[in-house]
């Protein structure tokens, strides 16, 4: 443990903010807890107990100075509307130099923006459970699709071998892969030459922007293998 | 650029967008489109487009202008100036920064009601002007020295523009 716990300061007491902070005291932190509506803010005063909670308005400056904002490890700006978030990012970033600012993103189309106007983590739920739920319905059989977020299709897909399919062949004789950035060959744990002759069971990382649905490994029945 | 002394005048029309349909967008929207230039105008209320009268003959777009695929078809991509005059200082922080950044417009201008931000973000490089410091200004002068600076005072405002940083 530090000598002092961490200090993060949360904007935005709704859902998000409120099970935020709880979690954030659970693991020890010191957290303040900032609500523009007075009403909200002493429920979820009287829920959260040890946490200060504070009335208001997380992106007015004159607010976030007593707040002890210039101590704050970490702001986290999770209220319902993108632009809010984004505003008390960058104020608590360029006025109070607070060095890490994380924003929830409500429309996924901004998670870049964000970056690029200055916040340094940008999370969307949407993109998250969309990611999640993409990675369920391509987790089927022996693909696996990771989304890399952002506005990009990329992601890593990481294709097991069928017993069957392209055995003894290298990766760049598999025609499915071949237009491919591979990234690593893994087999019992252990990263594989890309040039060794493949076997079921093998996995293939790729970083790619089709569908990991797409990749059946399914090799000509005409085309022999290169001897090696 | 982008001054018209008349009817008749040959002048290049100037695209630009303005986010909100409030007085102060719906009659710069009106007097740009009526002098000619390429007006679009955003809103998230329908009913504030009836400021525009029957003459407006620019585009009214329904949305959110922070919202990216709202100012893309208000035609923020091919747009030379940009001005966001919504009753919200975010929004319209935002969809400037948006209007700079990602759509690349030349010109962009914001209006922050509250002075401390506007100081900020006139320091970011963003053209800024806050009605706050200005009727506080004018104010001041007609407290200190009469009607007769006051007005000075307003011209001076009105010639200048706005306090504002590039």
């Amino acid at each position: 443990m530090p000598e002092r716990p961490a200090y993060v300061i949360v904007i935005g007491a709704g859902k998000v903010g409120f099970y935020l902070s709880r979690h954030l005291l659970e693991g020890g932190y010191e957290v303040a807890l900032i609500e523009k509506d007075p009403v909200r803010a002493s429920l979820v005063a009287a829920q959260l107990g040890s946490c200060a909670s504070l009335v208001g308005d997380g992106d007015e400056m004159a607010f976030l100075a007593t707040s002890g904002i210039e101590r704050a490890d970490v702001v986290a700006a999770v209220t319902g509307d993108d632009e809010d978030n984004l505003i008390a990012c960058q104020l608590a970033k360029r006025q109070f130099s607070v060095p890490r600012t994380i924003a929830r993103v409500n429309n996924p189309r901004n998670v870049q923006l964000f970056h690029q106007l200055g916040v340094d983590v940008a999370v969307s739920a949407t993109e998250l459970i969309l990611g999640v739920i993409e990675t369920g319905l391509a987790s089927h059989g022996d693909v696996l699709q990771i989304p890399l977020g952002g506005s990009s299709e990329a992601s890593l897909v990481r294709v097991t071998v069928p017993v069957g399919q392209a055995i003894g062949r290298t990766v760049g004789d598999v025609p499915d892969l071949a237009g491919e950035r591979l990234l690593l060959i893994v087999r019992n744990g252990q990263e594989l030459d890309p040039q060794t002759p493949l076997e079921p069971g093998d996995q293939i990382v790729l970083f790619t922007t089709r569908p990991a649905s797409d990749f059946t490994l399914e090799v000509p029945e005409l085309a022999s293998p290169r001897s090696s | 650029m982008g001054f018209v002394s008349g009817i008749g005048d040959i002048l290049a029309a100037v695209k630009v967008v303005i986010v909100g349909c409030g007085r102060v967008g719906s009659t710069l929207a009106r007097d740009l489109s009526r002098e000619g230039h390429d007006v679009a105008i955003i809103d998230i209320s329908r009913r504030a487009f009836e400021r525009l009268g029957e003459a407006f003959s620019g585009k009214a777009v329904l949305g959110s202008g922070i919202d990216q695929e709202i100012l893309e078809e208000a035609g923020a991509g091919e747009a030379d100036c940009f001005i966001s005059v919504t009753n919200g200082d975010n929004r319209n922080i935002m969809s400037a920064q948006v209007a700079r950044e990602i759509f690349k417009i030349p010109r962009v201008m914001t209006r922050i009601y509250d002075p401390i931000r506007e100081r900020v973000y006139r320091e970011m490089g963003l053209y800024t002007f806050c009605p706050t410091v200005v009727g506080a200004a004018i104010a001041r002068t007609f407290f200190d020295s009469g009607p007769a600076e006051a007005d000075r005072a307003r011209h001076a405002v009105a010639a200048s523009g706005a306090s504002g940083g590039a």
